[in-house]
């Protein structure tokens, strides 16, 4: 927020002549600093196309920022106080709509938070389809952060690209969970569907034919001298800000520290999984960029481990296919697809909290669920990771110049909606 | 010293990878559209696996009314209508999410997907489904498909990425 109270009477001169009147965009002269200059405030968004669902208020003294106060909020939707009106299963579609492109990661800690609490573990088959739909996720989250940052720099080939390669992620997730975006496919107990026929080899030209691409997009736009003069060294994070400010995902790696949530809660198929967590020195736009792209490359390893190593098997927990009658069972063999028992809407964990945190493309997500006994939860707590994210704005542009802000920007693959919640 | 920083020092490696860059731009100048569906010309096939419309069939349900129970959206309610014995769940479109929680939950496979999902109605009201004859239990098809619109499968292809034939 602006902080109305720094600015004297005598400086706040308000909408003075020379103001630009573009929609979105505006600025206003706030006084003078020693030397004479004027110091201006540039408001950025809600409504400006590089902005998000957010506002910048962007303090400029000529070209050098100040300060820049990211204004957030703006897609705030009460996520966490609806989950306590909802029963723990229908708060999995609520939460997926926090981070749209990446709906599997975040609604992962959610189901296995209260898997906890009811006592259920998932099959291991489960367990590697869920890992399975994460990955497909997290690439396709990266390619979606990949095109805003080509875009924020008017490079519209990455943004066309990477949407466009986009599509090949979305459309696996399709033929495994029949939904495009929501897919609603990690629930209490393991998953909805099973892996169709034919789908590793669809998986495996997906990953060959992204692997070349990813070449590509080094040439055209990671390595392209125009992109390294406008990201290298810029906004550099270093290693101690970067724990001692709580940043998580690919930025903290970026900066030298090796930390996924992957490795440290060992949840899903990943223990048994042989992949390693890109971490970088450098710290600055270029080497979150680069870490980005190194993450693709091992979530295709990934995927192509889960599907080499796809164990046969049930996978929805016996506890509860037991619930349904043997000719569902029967049928949920033939198709594949899950079959919920009634008892399934009002599940009751018994009273107590529970904490789990998984890697999202964008970091690490927290949720801290307490119950009560009753069917539904007494208070679910999310902390997103484009939440954690979101105080880099003002800690990597002081002193940056203008033009750096929205390299910056799309560096930090900040995801408004999911940091309102 | 990292690439990038060979870029930053060294021109003629400058020069080189812009070389590189434009390079691979002009590749892809002259390579033929390829994920572009031509709708409604073509219509994408969506396969059996897809949450498209969701239909009723009258005849297997039970009205147990564990799909308007589920729904985490209140799309859909069970609804009685003159005349009628037993209650029937209609659908709402407007609150839709296809979650797919009522086709999972229904003990006797009395509601299913459709792989259609290219609808749209001339008011509000038509965006409710009730469980009348030719409504809720109505087969869905593309209205593009009904006007002659070409079905095309989706592929997946190593050089293209995704490829759509015409079947």
């Amino acid at each position: 927020m602006t902080s109305q109270g720094s600015r004297s009477s005598e400086t706040d001169m308000g909408y003075g002549p020379g103001t630009i009147k573009e929609p979105g965009f505006r600025y206003r002269p706030m006084g003078r600093d020693a030397e004479g200059m004027e110091l201006y405030e540039i408001f950025i968004g809600p409504q400006h196309p590089a902005s998000g669902h957010m506002r910048i208020v962007v303090r400029l003294d000529g070209d050098i920022i100040v300060n820049a106060d990211p204004d957030i909020g703006y897609v705030h939707r009460t996520m966490e106080k609806l989950s306590e009106t909802r029963e723990y299963l229908k708060s999995i579609p609520l939460f997926e709509r926090a981070t749209i492109i990446d709906s599997a990661n975040i609604t992962w800690p959610y189901v296995r938070a209260v898997e906890q609490m009811l006592g259920v573990e998932a099959p291991l088959r489960a367990k590697y389809l869920r890992t399975l739909l994460a990955e497909i996720n997290r690439i396709s989250s990266h390619l979606y952060g990949f095109g805003l940052t080509g875009i924020f720099i008017n490079h519209s080939t990455m943004y066309m690209w990477s949407f466009g390669d986009r599509e090949i992620w979305v459309q696996l997730a399709e033929e495994l969970t029949g939904a495009r975006l929501t897919h609603t496919y990690i629930i209490p107990g393991g998953v909805r569907r099973d892996l169709p026929q034919g789908f590793k080899e669809k998986a495996l030209k997906a990953i060959r034919y992204m692997e070349r691409r990813l070449e590509d997009y080094m040439k055209i736009f990671v390595y392209n001298p125009v992109t390294v003069a406008r990201f290298r060294e810029v906004g550099v994070l270093t290693k101690n800000d970067a724990s001692r400010l709580g940043i998580v995902g690919p930025n903290l790696r970026a900066s030298g520290v090796h930390y996924d949530a992957r490795i440290a809660e060992k949840y899903g198929a990943y223990p048994e999984l042989d992949f390693e967590i890109p971490v970088m020195e450098e710290g600055d736009s270029l080497a979150r960029l680069l870490v980005r792209i190194e993450e693709i490359k091992q979530s295709m390893r990934i995927i192509k481990q889960v599907l080499d190593k796809m164990p046969q098997g049930p996978f929805f927990a016996d506890k509860y296919m037991r619930l349904i009658p043997p000719a569902l069972r029967k049928h949920v063999a033939e198709t594949g697809r899950i079959k919920l028992p009634g008892a399934f809407i009002r599940l009751k964990p018994p009273a107590g909290e529970a904490v789990a945190r998984g890697e999202m493309g964008h970091g690490e997500v927290f949720y801290h669920i307490v119950s009560t006994g009753d069917t539904k939860p007494y208070r679910v707590r999310i902390i997103t990771p484009a939440f954690r994210n979101v105080v880099l704005f003002r800690h990597l542009t002081r002193g940056a110049r203008f033009m750096d802000l929205p390299v910056i920007y799309g560096s930090i693959d900040y995801f408004p909606p999911e940091g309102d919640r | 010293m990292s690439i990038a920083d060979r870029i930053r020092r060294n021109p003629l490696y400058s020069l080189k990878m812009h070389a590189a860059a434009i390079a691979t731009g002009l590749r892809y100048l002259f390579a033929k559209p390829r994920m572009t569906v031509r709708y409604p010309e073509y219509v994408i096939d969506l396969g059996r696996n897809y949450r498209g419309m969701i239909r009723l069939h009258k005849d297997k349900c039970i009205s147990c009314s564990l799909c308007a129970q589920v729904c985490p959206a209140s799309a859909m309610k069970m609804y009685k209508l003159p005349g009628e014995k037993k209650m029937y769940p209609g659908i709402n479109y407007q609150r839709c999410i296809f979650c797919g929680f009522c086709v999972d939950i229904c003990p006797v496979n009395a509601l299913e997907h459709t792989p259609v999902h290219d609808i749209a109605e001339e008011d509000m009201e038509g965006m409710i489904y009730l469980p009348l004859p030719g409504r809720f239990d109505r087969e869905w098809k593309s209205p593009a498909e009904e006007e002659g619109g070409r079905k095309v499968k989706v592929e997946f292809d190593e050089e293209e990425g995704l490829k759509h034939e015409p079947e």
